[in-house]
């Protein structure tokens, strides 16, 4: 056991080297991330503003005028005025306008009979992600003006004002340590095979669990280095609450991280080739940890069998639990399902890298 | 006597292959081959490029697991695993393999730890090699500011730093200065000297010549192993002589007198030719003539002439 460490760490202090002879690796292992956050966090952002409608006020009354002034002074929406329906479907195709809204001549004289005002709302379908909060706008305001059957108070838990950027940037870590785990660690057996010191480290008699591991623990701390960055980014940048246990997080972020670099060792290993192998890190680790991993897309939306597969994604385990310790203080035991998918899942890929790892010299 | 040879024979060999096959799918890359190298023994493997050579170094030094065969080096085989092999043998790539942003003293020191040397022992040998090797430069020197000379050399110190009974050196003085080269060879002398096997595949003639015995690869099989002396002297039972063209020739010239029938063996040799006579033609009738063209003098055959006729002329 003790020349188990002894060869590990070897491995690792070597690494370590590596690591502080490339400054340059060094800046962008830490400082990417930082950056990332910032660019990313400042951009995306779910909640929309002045948003531009079209609207043809045929009616020309007081009631059809008080609507467009709550459209006006919500925030939410821009007015532009036109003439006819049809200039408004124009707006549209011209991107000049989100959405366009229709007020009949006979807006004002139905509600004075008591019945009900007739609207039509028109949206720009073909950018799905905007007609949601659209449609969702429209019909706050249009309902604030008409007499409710029910008295529904809503009120939003964890993130009471719906700040997308509370969402996004826990979420944003994730994408973003995963993509930088992967790609650390992707190119270090595959370089060594391109340089031909695996041929050394393979005529001594080091195992490949020791190679694997002492080539795990520097990237491990410089990733929850990064990580640390990233969370200070977040508190001081963004004003994130952080309401739960500073340690459930920093455990899972190790854990996490740990999962990614050995991801990126195995593909390193079967690799052997550092362009192959910065490919291979691209699809494995942006790709499904953007996409599938409950960042932006639902999970709970998704088809039964992506749903389970995404059971074996690290990404969405850690999504989790980087949200919910950020939101709403959930520890340990609400949070166990995803530590213990993750934990299984950090030493199943630390098993696969070994397994997979040849001692062999074929050509 | 109560001991056969063979037990006699077997108890000084370091290295003993029998029927060695390596196959990477459907090419066989080693086919059946079987030696001997004995303790102290500088023993040669000489060959074209993917002759083998270094696929069977890669063997012996348990990198790779042989298709059959029986491998004994050191004491040790594939049956006791590869990792027992790999502490009993030095290996030194044809690859430059050490890192190159490390210092001397990082890269030994890294070997060390793998290898299991104790910090007592590392700094004992490391100072001990480093003098082997006369290395003059400070400890902290990154190795990729060092000559091609001096790096191949902090090779193979790192390869000797467990002390290893045989070493395996695949081409160790590919690419370096000839001077690099004679300096090598010296300290492959001075292991061999102090018990050493030294295993060592080249392509340069002259310092195949400075192997105790010399195996010749061709298409994964050895097709001939001696002392160079004795490979010489079986390759050319005959007179070989040197023809220094007077006047330079056309090709149809040169290969009007390859077609002669007169010469087992009639190559170009830098500007000149060496040639060897077949038996019972009548060369002191057939020697003026070609005076002639060619200034004639006997030589004794090189090296390259062996391996030209023994490895190259079965092509045809």
């Amino acid at each position: 056991m003790r020349l188990f460490w002894n060869r590990a760490g070897a491995v690792a202090r070597k690494e370590v080297f590596h690591i502080l002879r490339d400054p340059f690796a060094l800046a962008a292992a830490l400082g990417l991330p930082v950056l990332m956050v910032i660019i990313f966090g400042v951009s995306i952002e779910f909640n929309m503003k002045d948003i531009p409608l079209a609207v043809n006020d045929a009616d020309q009354t007081r009631s059809s005028r008080m609507l467009l002034d709550r459209f006006a002074s919500s925030g939410y929406f821009g007015v532009r005025r036109v003439v006819s329906p049809q200039q408004g479907i124009a707006e549209l195709t011209d991107q000049k306008a989100r959405a366009a809204l229709v007020i009949p001549p006979d807006f004002e004289s139905e509600l004075i009979s008591g019945r009900q005002g007739q609207l039509q709302l028109l949206i720009d379908g073909s950018d799905n992600s905007t007609v949601g909060p659209v449609s969702n706008y429209v019909n706050r305001i249009v309902g604030a003006g008409a007499p409710a059957l029910y008295d529904l108070r809503a009120r939003y838990l964890f993130n009471p004002e719906l700040d997308s950027r509370w969402f996004v940037i826990p979420g944003l870590t994730v994408v973003i340590m995963a993509i930088l785990s992967i790609l650390l660690t992707a190119l270090t057996i595959a370089r060594e095979w391109e340089n031909g010191s695996m041929e050394l480290l393979l005529s001594t008699p080091v195992r490949p669990v020791e190679i694997i591991v002492g080539k795990l623990a520097p990237y491990g701390v410089l990733g929850v280095i990064a990580i640390a960055f990233v969370y200070v980014i977040a508190r001081a940048v963004f004003q994130i609450p952080f309401v739960g246990n500073l340690a459930v997080f920093g455990l899972g972020s190790l854990l996490f991280l740990v999962t990614y670099l050995a991801q990126g060792l195995l593909i390193s290993v079967v690799a052997r080739n550092q362009q192959v192998a910065m490919q291979l890190a691209m699809v494995t680790g942006m790709l499904p940890s953007n996409l599938i991993s409950g960042f932006i897309f639902p999970i709970e939306s998704m088809p039964a069998f992506f749903q389970y597969l995404t059971m074996l994604l690290p990404a969405r385990w850690f999504m989790r639990i980087a949200r919910d310790t950020f939101l709403q203080g959930s520890g340990l035991i609400e949070l166990k399902v995803p530590f213990l998918a993750l934990t299984f899942l950090c030493f199943a890929m630390i098993f696969l890298a070994t397994r997979k790892f040849k001692r062999d010299l074929e050509p | 006597m109560s001991y056969s040879c063979a037990e006699v024979g077997m108890a000084d060999q370091t290295v003993i292959v029998r029927d060695l096959t390596v196959r990477f799918g459907d090419f066989t890359a080693v086919d059946r081959i079987s030696f001997e190298v004995g303790r102290g023994e500088i023993f040669g493997f000489l060959g074209a490029n993917g002759a083998g050579k270094t696929t069977t170094i890669r063997v012996l030094c348990g990198l790779l697991v042989p298709s059959e065969g029986f491998v004994k080096v050191a004491g040790t085989g594939f049956e006791q695993g590869d990792r027992v092999i790999k502490t009993k043998v030095g290996y030194m790539s044809q690859k430059f393999t050490l890192y190159n942003d490390l210092t001397v003293e990082e890269n030994l020191s890294f070997i060390a730890s793998l290898r299991k040397l104790d910090t007592r022992r590392y700094v004992e040998k490391r100072k001990e090699l480093l003098e082997f090797i006369s290395f003059d430069r400070p400890l902290g020197t990154p190795v990729r500011d060092l000559p091609g000379g001096t790096k191949q050399q902090v090779s193979l110190a790192a390869a000797l730093l467990h002390d290893p009974e045989v070493v395996f050196l695949d081409e160790p003085t590919a690419g370096v200065t000839p001077a690099s080269r004679n300096l090598f060879w010296k300290l492959i002398r001075k292991l061999s000297a102090a018990g050493k096997t030294v295993f060592v595949t080249t392509h340069y003639m002259d310092e195949a010549e400075q192997c105790g015995r010399i195996a010749l690869m061709r298409e994964g099989r050895i097709i001939a192993l001696d002392t160079p002396e004795n490979l010489k002297r079986v390759v050319f039972p005959g007179a070989v002589f040197e023809f220094d063209p007077k006047t330079p020739l056309s090709f149809a010239e040169v290969a009007a007198i390859e077609h002669l029938d007169l010469f087992t063996f009639f190559e170009p040799y830098g500007l000149r030719f060496h040639a060897a006579i077949r038996e019972g033609k009548d060369w002191d009738r057939a020697r003026p003539e070609l005076e002639r063209k060619f200034t004639i003098r006997k030589i004794e055959p090189s090296l390259e002439d062996v391996f030209i006729k023994t490895v190259e002329g079965k092509k045809r």
